[in-house]
């Protein structure tokens, strides 16, 4: 049951989060739903991979939203030789203590931005598996909690770009969304060419959010109710995935609970305590399609995952009013 | 004799018994030793071929051609090439020969004449059967299959015969059928090696012999089966009442002589009134002009009942003649009894369609188009092959028989033949019927009196009430059953009085037919359907067969069982009543001047013998139980594209219902209010979506409430209000749907009545008419069938 507390908190996370969009939205121009997409995924304690060409703001959407949030900010800007340990840390011994010390890497913060993370061997990109995961690092047999709130903001360049390795399928599995930002409309390229043409749009971008109230969102979304109905749904959308003739590698169990936990977020940020079905249905592509694996003949006949999870959306029915709900309404 | 020699002549004896049953159909049985003989020969033609051997098609072959050489000498010789073998002259002769033989089983009755056709037909019948059976049976090794052949011949002859011994041939065709199957499981079994018939007596050894003894106690068991399943079989049938015949029900035989071969005998009379008593409406029949001063005695005669078994009134089967110029006179009419003659010129209504010709009675000449032949017993006119009265216009001279009481009271007796024929009463008749005949009757002086006496009772002393809703009844005790609840209609009156004039020892029979009809304006007769009638009719010699006229309100009593009342009748009875009806008369609406006040029941004054059994559509009007039924069946075919609208117009009712009205559908009497809200919600979104599909949206399952209720603004063009209902309808189904717990939205109905308004509004006219008259969401019900079926398989297969 809602109690007043959580509508007042469900109202007070709309105005932030409509802050920190605005914020964002004023740095990447005409990309709202991107903009959403990325709030969602913060709310929802989750990470966002986004992936596109190289010029389109990719970065800049990651810097953004981490600098409309009053919280610590690291970038690594992944390349081949990059190490695991620059990402983790690393023991150093202390001559004077005459003890191992351990440098915090780079993933030591709230908001982490992996600039080109298929550009780093699939080894140091799975050095980001346990800390993305579990919200921990382990060096020499330490275990090292990471602040919250924690989000993980990568940039790929997608796979038929030069000098890139793909993401492995554990790794993409770790990140709860993945958005492709698309060339602005000419309006909105226009319009940036004017505004931002000869200061860096980020040196105008203040913060408009503490990491503390982001911890206070992220929890009233955790209240958000989800209807027996929409859980199945969200099942019924996944289990289809692994049933689809244009896909050999369907979604894990995780990528259920991504889906929900998304949904959730996406209510929340709608001002609506309990999810609809067309939360999950708005954030399937997004959620799930970079987890799957076309098969052979689909990549043959360019039939994308992103297609295959639309074509599922098709065919899966919406809990039916008439036979569950009844049931349901009885329960009342 | 071996066992395949036994067999054989098991199976000529079986296909003989089996012809047996046609003995009673031709007068001379001596065919069938000819057809017993040939059937040997060709049966031993057989038993040579199997001994050579001769593979089996040959050794059909064989027997085949030994029968057609049989049938040669015996029925073509003069024809046959050296007396023996058929020529192209045999064979011209056999084609002539069969269709004489056709010709002859149409025309003559049963038994009919042994013509060479009709022997013809008989033996080759029975060769042909008796090859079938030995073939299947003897050289195909297969008994059982072979009664085919002999049911056929049976059926045949069942079919045809109704000599009141259709047990007898039965039991030898089936006699002949369980020896031929013997005699294979006896053959089956010598092939093992040899009977060993020790110990019949002696308790069982082991060996061979003890086996051979269970053998034959086999036998033994399996004869008494079959005797018994016979005994049973024949026994079962006698027994049950329900399988009796019943006296008021239709009576004849059984082959439609519509439809038959025409005219081989008399008569299926049409006895089966019941449903056209009741028919609403008086159809036209007959159209008459009679040269008559009085048409009030002028019956019209279809049939004449003169058997009476107990069960049923029925005609006994005699000889059709060829219709002579002048019929012979009439039995039993003497010269001093005062006659006048009376020209009838009849023509039938095309719609009645009956294979007896209706004739005023006694007819002296008859000048009728069509084939009609003449049965002199009942001097009744059949059609031939299929005649009927259909649209027949036809002239009868007949004479008016006017004898005076004192004639018939001063009748000698009849006839030894005619006492013998018509005063039998089955010993099945309740002695009830004998005790109310003589106590009606006490203290009359004759035959006449009695008869008197007896018309009397039943139409104005006894108490009868007319009452065509009386079931007919069935069974022998169906007469005790009418005088004790003393109600029926003219057949109970006619059947009784003739079966109790019978046990006085009067002869009766009663005919069918039709009373006199109405006359018109222009000087003819209207008879219709409502003047179907039937009444006894007594013979007194001198007089002849006179009618009598027991059923109250009905028809006109006769002039001679009035004029001179019989002095001392039954107490009670007779003085007042015989002038009243005398003067009823036969003039227009029959029904209404006829009937007393209390019997002016729709239907009340009709009956019996219009509807010509099986005889067409228009041999009688249909009864109310079919005219209700077409009605009804009219109603459904006009409702029935209606029934669409219909259901929708109800279900919508029931959902937009609203929390105040009623729980909806499924919704537990004692449900908490946010439940019943939350069903109503469901019910209106329901109806939602359903008014978008009846207007051409159909439901997308993929679609949540909000990308419907989306859908259903885009898709059918919905603006204004009609779009924020939408919207809130399904804001609404959310909140049930998914919501932790509901805000209930008041008026969903409404906002669904202005959905659809705005659908109607946006659809074009063929879409209105369609949404309004074939709604396509009917096709729910049938998902729900078809999802209850598929529910009811699966829990099926589950158990």
């Amino acid at each position: 049951m809602t109690t007043y507390d959580e509508r007042a908190s469900l109202s007070s996370l709309t105005a932030t989060a409509e802050r920190i969009r605005g914020a964002v939205e004023g740095v990447i121009e005409g990309k709202p739903e991107v903009v959403r997409l990325s709030l969602t995924v913060l709310l929802a304690e989750g990470h966002l991979l986004i992936e596109d060409v190289p010029g389109v703001g990719k970065t800049m959407l990651a810097k953004a939203l981490a600098r409309s949030i009053d919280c610590s900010v690291r970038r690594i800007q992944f390349t081949p030789d990059l190490l695991p340990s620059d990402i983790t840390g690393v023991s150093v011994f202390d001559q004077q203590r005459r003890d191992f010390e351990f440098k915090p890497g780079a993933v030591f913060a709230q908001i982490v931005i992996g600039d080109e993370i298929n550009r780093a061997s699939p080894k140091t990109q799975s050095a980001l598996l346990e800390s993305m995961e579990e919200r921990q690092v382990t060096v020499d047999g330490h275990t090292y909690e990471l602040p919250s709130p924690f989000m993980v903001v990568a940039t790929q360049n997608p796979v038929e770009m030069e000098g890139t390795y793909p993401l492995p399928e554990a790794q993409r599995d770790r990140f709860m969304a993945r958005v492709s930002m698309g060339y602005p409309s000419p309006e909105a390229e226009l319009r940036m060419l004017d505004v931002h043409g000869f200061v860096p749009p980020l040196d105008d971008l203040q913060p408009v959010a503490h990491a503390h109230e982001i911890v206070k969102l992220v929890e009233a979304v955790r209240t958000v109710h989800v209807a027996e109905a929409v859980r199945r749904y969200a099942v019924d959308l996944v289990t289809a995935t692994r049933h689809h003739p244009d896909l050999r590698l369907g979604a894990s169990p995780r990528a259920t609970l991504h889906l929900v936990r998304a949904a959730r977020a996406a209510a929340a940020l709608a001002g609506r305590e309990f999810v609809l079905p067309d939360d999950v249905q708005a954030l399937a592509v997004a959620v799930l399609a970079h987890r799957l694996l076309p098969t052979a003949q689909a990549q043959l006949g360019r039939r994308s995952a992103e297609a295959a999870v639309l074509d599922i959306l098709q065919r899966t029915p919406v809990p039916d009013p008439s036979a569950q709900a009844w049931r349901q309404a009885r329960r009342l | 004799m071996t066992g395949r020699a036994r067999l054989t002549a098991s199976a000529a004896v079986a296909a003989l018994a089996a012809s047996c049953s046609m003995l009673p159909l031709v007068d001379k049985t001596t065919w069938i030793l000819q057809a017993a003989f040939l059937l040997a020969l060709q049966s031993t033609a057989g038993v040579l071929a199997r001994r050579v051997p001769l593979p089996g098609p040959v050794t059909v072959a064989v027997q085949a051609l030994t029968g057609l050489l049989l049938l040669t000498v015996a029925f073509a010789g003069e024809q046959a090439v050296a007396g023996l073998l058929p020529g192209p002259e045999a064979f011209h002769e056999f084609g002539q020969l069969v269709q004489e033989g056709a010709e002859d089983v149409g025309r003559y009755a049963i038994p009919a004449p042994a013509t060479a056709g009709i022997r013809l037909l008989l033996v080759g019948g029975v060769l042909v059967v008796g090859l079938a059976v030995d073939a299947v049976a003897v050289t195909y090794r297969s008994a059982a299959p072979a009664g085919l052949p002999l049911l056929a011949l049976y059926s045949v002859a069942a079919g045809l015969g109704q000599d009141g011994r259709g047990w007898l041939w039965f039991l030898a065709a089936a006699s002949g059928y369980l020896l031929l199957l013997l005699a294979e499981g006896r053959e089956r079994l010598g092939q093992w090696g040899r009977v060993l018939s020790g110990g019949r007596t002696a308790p069982p050894a082991p060996g061979p012999t003890a086996a051979g003894g269970g053998r034959l106690a086999r036998v033994r068991t399996g004869r008494r089966i079959g005797a018994l399943a016979l005994g049973i079989a024949l026994a079962v049938p006698a027994a049950l009442p329900s399988m009796q015949g019943g006296l008021f029900e239709p009576a004849g035989r059984g082959a439609d002589p519509g439809s038959g071969p025409g005219g081989t005998t008399s008569v299926k009379p049409l006895v089966a009134l019941q449903d056209s008593l009741n028919q609403p409406e008086n159809r036209e029949l007959l159209r008459l002009r009679s040269s008559a001063e009085n048409t009030r005695d002028l019956y019209l005669r279809i049939v004449a009942l003169d058997r009476f078994d107990g069960a049923a009134w029925r005609t006994t089967e005699r000889p059709l003649t060829e219709l002579p110029a002048v019929l012979p006179a009439p039995a039993g009419l003497a010269a001093g009894v005062r006659t006048s003659r009376v020209e009838t010129t009849l023509t039938a209504a095309g719609g009645y369609a009956q294979n007896y010709l209706p004739l005023p009675y006694p007819a002296e000449e008859i000048r009728a188009d069509g084939r009609w032949r003449y049965e002199p017993e009942g001097r009744v006119l059949e059609g031939e092959r299929g005649q009927t009265t259909k649209g027949v216009r036809y002239q009868v001279s007949s004479l008016q028989v006017e004898p005076t009481a004192a004639q018939l009271a001063g009748a000698p007796a009849p006839p030894e033949e005619i006492l013998r024929a018509y005063t039998q009463v089955p010993s099945s008749l309740p002695e009830v019927v004998a005790q109310t005949a003589r106590k009606v009757t006490a203290g009359s002086a004759n035959a006449y009196q009695q008869a008197v006496m007896l018309q009397d009772w039943f139409s104005v002393g006894g108490g009868f009430q007319y009452d065509t809703q009386v079931a007919s009844g069935t069974g022998a005790d169906a007469v005790a059953r009418f005088l004790k609840a003393k109600r029926g209609f003219c057949i109970h009156f006619s059947f009784s009085m003739a079966a109790m004039a019978r046990t006085l020892g009067i002869p009766a029979r009663v005919a069918v037919g039709f009373m006199p009809g109405t006359p018109m304006a222009d000087g003819s007769v209207s008879v219709g359907s409502k003047d179907a009638h039937a009444w006894p009719e007594l013979y007194f010699e001198g007089i002849g067969w006179t009618r009598f006229e027991p059923t109250p309100s009905r028809g006109t009593t006769p002039d001679y069982t009035v004029a001179e009342p019989s002095p001392g009748a039954e107490p009670g009875g007779g003085p007042e009543r015989l002038p009243d009806r005398t003067v009823v008369p036969p003039a227009a609406p029959r029904d209404t001047d006829a009937c007393p006040p209390a019997q002016k029941k729709l239907g009340e004054c009709r009956s019996p013998a219009a509807p010509a059994a099986g005889s067409g559509p228009a041999s009688g009007g249909p009864s109310a139980g079919t005219v209700a039924g077409v009605a009804v069946a009219a109603l459904a075919a006009l409702g029935l594209p209606l029934l669409p609208m219909l259901w929708r117009r109800r279900v919508r009712a029931r959902r937009l219902g609203g929390p105040g009205t009623a729980p909806a559908a499924g919704a537990p009497a004692d449900a908490p209010a946010d439940a019943v809200a939350a069903e109503h919600t469901l019910a209106a979104w329901r109806e939602l979506t359903d008014s978008a599909w009846d207007y051409g949206i159909p439901p997308d399952d993929s679609r949540s409430p909000r990308g419907a209720a989306a859908r259903i603004v885009s898709a059918g063009a919905l603006q204004g209000a009609a779009a924020e209902s939408a919207g809130r309808v399904a804001a609404a189904v959310e909140q049930v749907l998914y919501a932790p717990r509901p805000v209930p939205a008041p008026g969903l109905a409404e906002d669904v009545e202005c959905v659809r308004a705005g659908l109607h509004a946006a659809a074009g006219r063929g879409a209105r008419l369609r949404a309004v008259l074939l709604p396509r969401s009917t096709a729910r019900l049938l998902r729900g069938f078809s999802r209850l079926r598929s529910l009811a398989r699966r829990r099926s297969a589950a158990a």
